[in-house]
């Protein structure tokens, strides 16, 4: 075990001179990571509370610009603009699709405030890697407060150096996944994720095919393609994966896993919200790929 | 750590790995620069799929997604006969134009083929929701030119693989879907069925004309992909949430054709697990919650 760090509180100071370490990790994972060289440091997190909101202030009605063509909100945004020339208080004359910075720049705020924290008390406790890592995030208390919290178990490399920036590595693999990992060939770097979000302001086509309208105004086939909607939910998924693949730099993004989620707001309109992760990895030795493997059928 | 049992076809048992030794010298190239030259790969397979997808020569190389929204117009849903055509080919449309543009990412990845897709689609009573996410995969050797069209599967690495061993190909997805009124008993049926447990022959056969139409569809699709058949066909039947008077058949599933002369035995072995499984009592009957 490391010696403990000095600037740490003092009840965790009590905790880690103890001797005994803590660990999120099963034990099938615990006995993976000793044979890996691995030894677990503790358990460590890291939080971050942030007051969430969808509306941005000082954009009226919540609309970043609705029915103006010059809105800009800093991202991608697309204007639909209604195309039968109508004027009226009924009619969405303007519609438009745009990306919600203020929503991702927060999530980005939480998710790398509360990793840097992990990361920070994974360093102080003298670990070299953060293996088996959960991020969660949910609203508390109905208050429009959203907890961000990213966890895992601090290790270290047996007979292994610190690492080069004083930044732990972490992995949301264990055990023997994180072996195999290694064994194919590629290091873990760190966790990836990114959040891309894209609000539907629908205009009028948007707002008739989505409520199944056969309007004479609704200028476009009954049953035919949402052109609006079909363009913000692949700008938003395209938005969350340049994100992530910007972390990237030259290393890989392995095991991601993309969730979209849809929130309908009525009429056309609707709030997209994409979250990518994955686990950024290095490629250390060349390529050896794995003799066929072997078929089996077990008997029960 | 994975075992290798010796195989049948005489290929070598690897050499036992030294993991500690491995893990120090992935940790230790953490410190180097990365090579500028290295390729940036994105992808949602696991490890085990990623290494038996080498285990063929293929690679991932990329998260590729496609999605299409189409509508479904006001009033289909009201009680009338036959089949709901506008939904019928909203489902169809959609689903077509989800694949041509998770193919056309594929394309501009530079990849042979999507593996692992996950399907997702939504019925809404006003429009038809069709979103594919997987990976884009190519032969390790594969330079850009290749005969063979592109393909989009949801079969994950490890079917892909067992597949290709067995001298198989996919071609693509093959979808169908067709939506069906239930009709109307007539006032003199209902009267007699009242208070009675009889078959609703009404629903039965709507849920049959569904049916028919959607697996025929989707064998249809797989026909003009050139293929021989369908695996993996997942299915869904039942009526909707806004139109409980109307039921709904899906399915869909990945089209193959054998590549090979005939069909090549992968040769599977039998192995008996030898652990037991775990015996256990329910501990809420020690909490006074059971029942008694």
């Amino acid at each position: 075990m490391s010696p403990v760090p000095a600037d740490l509180p003092e009840a965790a100071v009590r905790r880690m001179a103890d001797g005994a370490f803590t660990s999120g990790l099963t034990v099938p994972d615990f006995a993976a990571c000793l044979q890996l060289g691995l030894e677990p440091v503790g358990f460590v997190q890291g939080f971050c509370v942030m007051q969430w909101q969808f509306y941005r202030m000082g954009a009226g009605m919540g609309m970043a610009g609705y029915g103006s063509p010059y809105a800009d909100t800093g991202g991608y945004s697309e204007n639909y603009q209604c195309p039968h020339g109508m004027v009226s208080a009924e009619h969405r004359y303007w519609g438009q699709n745009y990306e919600q910075t203020w929503v991702e720049d927060a999530w980005t705020e939480g998710f790398t405030s509360s990793y840097s924290r992990m990361a920070e008390e994974a360093a102080e406790a003298g670990a070299h890697g953060v293996v088996g890592v959960v991020d969660t995030s949910y609203p508390l208390a109905d208050m429009g407060v959203l907890e961000f919290k990213v966890q895992g178990t601090a290790v270290r490399v047996t007979d292994g150096d610190p690492p080069p920036d004083g930044r732990p590595w972490t992995t949301y693999l264990a055990g023997q996944r994180l072996a195999k990992l290694v064994e194919a060939g590629y290091a873990p770097v760190s966790i990836a994720a990114s959040a891309a979000s894209v609000r539907v302001w629908a205009n009028c086509v948007t707002e008739n095919l989505t409520e199944g309208s056969t309007s004479m105004y609704s200028m476009a086939t009954p049953g035919s393609e949402i052109e609006q909607t079909v363009k913000a939910h692949t700008a938003v998924r395209r938005l969350a994966r340049r994100r992530v693949r910007d972390q990237l730099e030259h290393d890989s993004l392995h095991g991601a896993a993309m969730t979209t989620t849809a929130r309908e707001l009525g009429q056309g309109d609707a709030e997209l919200q994409c979250v990518l992760r994955g686990n950024r990895v290095r490629r250390f030795k060349e390529f050896d790929p794995m003799p066929p493997p072997v078929p089996t059928v077990r008997l029960l | 750590m994975t075992t290798f049992l010796p195989s049948n076809d005489g290929l070598p048992t690897p050499e036992p790995v030294d993991l500690k030794a491995e893990m120090l010298r992935a940790t230790r190239a953490l410190g180097q620069a990365t090579p500028a030259k290295a390729a940036r790969m994105t992808s949602d397979l696991s490890i085990d799929e990623e290494l038996v997808l080498h285990s063929i020569g293929w690679e991932p190389v990329a998260l590729v997604t496609g999605t299409s929204v189409h509508s479904v117009p006001y009033g289909v849903w009201s009680w009338g006969q036959g089949e709901i055509k506008w939904a019928s080919q909203a489902y169809a449309r959609s689903f077509a134009r989800a694949t041509e543009r998770i193919h056309a990412e594929c394309t501009k990845a530079g990849a042979q083929g999507v593996v692992g897709v996950h399907v997702d689609w939504e019925i809404n009573r006003h429009h038809i929701d069709v979103t594919l996410v997987g990976t884009a995969v190519r032969p390790v050797t594969w330079n850009g030119l290749s005969a063979d069209p592109i393909f989009v599967s949801d079969l994950s690495g490890r079917d892909f693989a067992l597949l290709h061993r067995a001298g198989w190909t996919p071609l693509g997805l093959a979808a169908g879907a067709s939506f069906v009124y239930a009709p109307r008993r007539s006032m003199g049926t209902a009267m007699k069925q009242k208070g009675l447990n009889v078959e609703l022959t009404n629903f039965t056969e709507a849920m049959y004309a569904a049916r028919e139409a959607a697996m025929e569809r989707m064998q249809s699709a797989a026909l003009e992909l050139e293929g021989t058949g369908v695996v993996e066909v997942k299915v869904t039947e039942g009526p909707m949430p806004f139109a409980h008077h109307a039921v709904a058949f899906t399915a869909y599933g990945t089209v193959v054709r054998l590549l090979a002369g005939e069909h090549r035995h992968v040769g599977a072995r039998m192995v008996l697990p030898l652990d037991d499984p775990v015996r256990a009592f329910d501990v809420t009957s020690l909490r006074g919650t059971g029942p008694g």
